[in-house]
């Protein structure tokens, strides 16, 4: 069975002169152990996707208009705010982009992370307090450390402690929201080190959200690329990297410069990202495809299938125009 | 890309940007965020009606301010007597109305002396740093170590009582207060990278306070001195009371209600209607500072 | 082409509550007309500070800057303005370095106007000029920045730099905060002014891949001192600091079929505060020994236009 499965999702903000359509119609599919991850660029609608799934959209303005959200087959939109309330921290949990703002600055870090493990299995404070110099252990901090402040520990560490948090209860589900962009390259390293490991120790499944094809490449089994609010390529890791087809896909590897090639000039994909309260009829990627024809103007894309497991939403692509 | 860019040049020239541009010179900007706000509305509403009022005062009452009459001492609200009559038989109405020049007038002086010489204290202490904020910034401390009231009274003692005195000695104890919150804010505007960047164009010191930082002031000061206003004209009634602001007859908002307080049990009239006029000044002037403050920051746009 | 920056034995400290910290700890380099210096580095390596210090927006504490063959160390405040005309910076942040309060035609005028160098008129032409030539559209002249999104602002501020036609502009991480597809717009737009202007930059990023794509040579910082200096492809080919090469090992690649050494460097940056006379990378190198944290490392001309400060460089790359 499916860890996680969301059909059809559909978050609307409705402000006052409009409504910005954040997500629409998102399904995913995260299978136990595996790390999808979901690239996009500012204001695809990711980080809206993952607090959609922990049932954290402000309402209002927000409203999750259509969809399931199936966690082990039970939808997370149809249960109790208390039950909801129980999922959260144990059994899927969240890291957020900035570990500066992420952890309250008046409680030693050994606290925090005791917290939430009294909070969700019925154990005395002792025993949690235990359990939390081992997470840091874990996340390779020392574990006499637990009685100092987040201001005591640099940028790195505060996300590792982040970390311990998250993965207290030992969560079947992980998202995380840009985990590391926040951090230099080489702590980026050794973070995402960790988590790998931590992963396949606890067997956790992991929704990794960034902008960063690189950490795709090296954390990822499964990826989706987000555009305006929809899902445009979905496939496996190897699938998509080894043939990626949507012109935006295209456009996002051509835009970084390469380490492994020389090239004099970066292809850039031309143009903006479609106001999300204005989206256009048809591809919403029209506007900035070379590909772009009467007909994508029109149609609504659906997402097709071109290879087993690698789903397009582009027509060009599905029709045969567009290969290579 | 391109091709749209080159036709687009063709058609933008300077003059028909300018006159794209007709419509959103600053205050044009300014005033059309400040119509979309209601309540300022509303507020500049209340001051205007109170400015007309005051204005106008010899139009909209046939008594004279200072005549006592002392058969029609305490009157209370009639036809002839909209508001009443004072402890001297004088119409309440009229009094409030020559009384509000007092007290707006004098307010409006204060809060404006204490606004400007304080920006321009604060901001050097601000923009500067170093020993010329440690030397204003002790300087204000000791300012504000002292009570404001007991320093307007100490300055008006010596002045003399007057309105132009004690417009004066009310604004030296809000400098301090202008001083620093204007500090405080180009201290923050100080770390933003457009001061450097301003710097990085080779700006001169007073170009960068007056171009990019003044401009950025202008919410916290405004939001301030709307305070302030309210704040000054309880303090001219302190003034008063002692005898050291107004001199009787002349009437005055707040040294009619102090009057009024001892008559508060057994007549209403002569605290409820300076009170209202007080409270609904100040609540007019905050609603319309808050609006400004909005209508001037081009962020808040939407 | 010849020399346009060369900056010798260049120190900034600062006061601390905790010390003296060494933002840039004895830099030297020389720039040729035309050619860009990528500076790389973590944060807190000292790379912003350098680029502040050898344009003068900060007074270096000990070394030399000259500028074409002048000595600009010591001039006065007078010629320090004037200075603006030649070397101009462009910011990291668009969204604060530009006064929300002006229009984008104001913004860009602004260092045509703290110079009174034309009137109002021709000042206003000056800025569409300089829009057309930033690629961005005139209709957004009268439009204040928070109407602009990042890539937008962020040729405000190129064109706001090239207002006095400089010869020399620091690019202090001009588009790290900007979405990739965007970020390539500007990287292709400040390579194409660099052409036609004959432009020399000093590029300032965090990101390896970056600055490979836009630099001629590539000079590493960390913790405020220069660690290997060399060209840009050569960088990339050949590294031969530990720190560089832990660095270049750490990027994440978007391919995965690249295959590379796994080097994971362990342990955090050093404090620049009151270092200790030693290789700063000394805790987190493998292959320290007692000489690195006795001494501070050469930094010497290892292979042809290739400087490394490391006791042991020869060994480790087998030289």
């Amino acid at each position: 069975m499916n860890l996680l499965e969301i059909k059809g999702l559909t978050i609307h903000y409705a402000m006052r002169a409009n409504t910005v359509h954040a997500v629409n119609n998102v399904s995913l599919v995260i299978e136990p152990g595996q790390t999808l991850g979901l690239v996009g660029e500012t204001g695809a609608g990711k980080t809206t996707t993952a607090r959609g799934i922990m049932r954290l959209i402000q309402t209002p303005p927000g409203k999750i208009v259509s969809g399931e959200i199936l966690f082990e087959g039970v939808d997370l939109l149809k249960i109790s705010s208390a039950e909801m309330r129980s999922i959260r921290g144990k059994s899927i949990s969240m890291i957020f982009q900035d570990p500066m703002s992420a952890l309250n600055p008046i409680l030693t870090v050994g606290e925090q992370i005791a917290e939430v493990i009294h909070l969700h299995e019925k154990c005395s404070k002792r025993e949690a307090e235990e359990r939390s110099r081992e997470m840091l252990e874990m996340v390779g901090i020392r574990p006499e450390r637990a009685g100092e402040y987040p201001h005591q520990f640099s940028g790195g560490m505060k996300q590792r402690v982040v970390i311990a948090i998250a993965l207290a209860c030992s969560p079947k589900l992980l998202i995380a929201d840009e985990p590391t962009t926040a951090l230099d390259v080489t702590i980026q390293a050794q973070v995402l080190d960790m988590m790998r490991e931590l992963k396949d120790k606890l067997n956790t499944s992991m929704l990794l959200i960034t902008h960063d094809l690189g950490v795709v490449a090296e954390t990822c089994d499964a990826v989706a690329i987000m555009y305006a609010g929809e899902i445009v390529e979905y496939g496996s890791l190897e699938r998509l990297f080894h043939n990626p087809k949507h012109p935006y896909t295209l456009g996002l590897f051509g835009s970084i410069p390469s380490l492994d090639k020389d090239t004099d000039r970066l292809n850039p994909i031309r143009g903006l990202m479609p106001d999300p309260s204005a989206l256009p009829k048809g591809c919403k990627f029209r506007e900035r495809c070379d590909y772009a024809c009467d007909e994508c103007r029109k149609e609504e894309q659906s997402l097709r299938e071109i290879e087993p497991g690698h789903t397009v939403r582009c027509m060009r692509v599905a029709g045969g125009v567009l290969n290579g | 890309m391109h091709g749209h860019l080159v036709k687009e040049r063709k058609e933008l020239d300077l003059r028909a940007l300018e006159n794209m541009a007709v419509k959103k010179t600053l205050w044009q900007d300014v005033l059309a965020r400040f119509l979309k706000n209601k309540s300022g509305i509303a507020g500049f509403v209340i001051v205007v009606i109170m400015i007309l009022l005051i204005l106008f005062a010899p139009l909209l009452t046939r008594f004279d301010y200072d005549a006592q009459s002392f058969p029609d001492r305490f009157l209370y609200p009639s036809s002839l007597h909209p508001f009443g009559t004072d402890n001297f038989g004088r119409d309440l109405f009229t009094r409030m109305l020559y009384g509000g020049r007092i007290s707006f007038m004098i307010a409006i002086i204060a809060t404006f002396i204490s606004a400007v010489i304080g920006t321009i204290f604060g901001s050097a202490a601000g923009y500067f740093g170093g020993v010329v904020d440690t030397i204003i910034s002790r300087f204000l401390d000791i300012m504000m170590a002292i009570p404001g009231l007991l320093l307007a009274i100490a300055i008006s003692a010596v002045l003399g009582p007057g309105p132009i005195n004690t417009a004066f000695a009310l604004s030296i104890g809000g400098i301090a207060m202008s001083a620093r919150i204007i500090r405080a804010t180009v201290m923050a505007i100080k770390t933003n990278e457009y001061i450097e960047a301003a710097k990085a164009t080779g700006s001169r010191n007073f170009r960068i306070i007056r171009k990019h930082i003044l401009p950025n002031t202008i919410a916290p000061l405004i939001v301030n001195s709307t305070m302030s206003i309210g704040g000054s004209i309880m303090g001219i009634a302190g003034l008063s009371f002692i005898g050291l602001g107004v001199k009787p007859p002349t009437p005055e908002w707040g040294s009619i209600l102090n009057v009024g307080r001892d008559y508060i049990r057994d007549f209403w009239p002569m605290t409820v209607f300076p009170a209202l006029f007080i409270m609904l000044t100040i609540f007019g002037f905050n609603l319309l500072g808050d609006a400004l403050r909005d209508a001037l920051d081009p962020r808040l746009k939407d | 082409m010849g020399e346009m920056l060369r900056v010798e034995h260049l120190k900034k400290y600062f006061n601390n509550p905790r010390g003296l910290l060494h933002a840039v700890d004895d830099v030297s380099f020389t720039i040729n007309k035309g050619d860009t210096l990528g500076v790389v580095g973590e944060s807190g390596c000292g790379k912003t500070t350098l680029g502040r210090v050898v344009i003068k927006l900060l007074e270096p504490t000990d070394g030399k800057i000259f500028f074409e063959g002048r000595d600009i160390t010591n001039i006065g405040k007078k010629e320090n303005i004037e200075l603006r005309k030649e070397m101009q910076i462009i910011f990291q942040d668009p969204y604060s370095s530009l006064n929300p309060r002006l229009h984008v035609i104001d913004l860009i005028a602004d260092p045509l106007k703290a110079f009174r160098l034309m009137g109002r008129k021709a000042q206003k032409e000056r800025v569409l000029e300089l829009m057309d030539m930033v690629g961005l559209s005139r209709r957004f002249a009268y439009s204040y920045p928070h109407e602009l999104d990042g890539g937008r602002r962020q040729r405000v501020g190129v064109a706001r730099a090239l207002a006095l036609s400089p010869k020399f502009i620091v690019c202090d991480e001009p588009v790290s905060s900007l979405d990739v597809s965007i970020q390539a717009q500007i990287l292709n737009t400040l390579q194409d002014l660099q052409e036609q202007h004959q432009l020399t930059y000093i590029f300032v990023t965090h990101d390896l891949s970056v600055v490979k794509h836009i630099s001629t040579d590539i000079l590493v910082m960390y913790v405020g001192a220069m660690v290997e200096k060399c060209g840009a492809k050569e960088l990339f080919k050949k590294p031969l600091h530990p720190y560089t090469k832990g660095l270049l090992a750490a990027i994440p690649v978007p391919n995965i079929d690249y295959k590379r050494e796994k080097i994971v460097l362990q342990g955090e940056l050093s404090s620049p505060i009151n270092p200790k006379r030693e290789c700063r990378f000394v805790n987190r190198c493998p292959y320290a020994t007692d000489i690195c944290r006795q001494e501070i490392p050469v930094y010497e001309e290892v292979l042809p236009n290739h400087y490394v400060s490391c006791h042991h460089v020869r060994e480790i790359n087998s030289l």
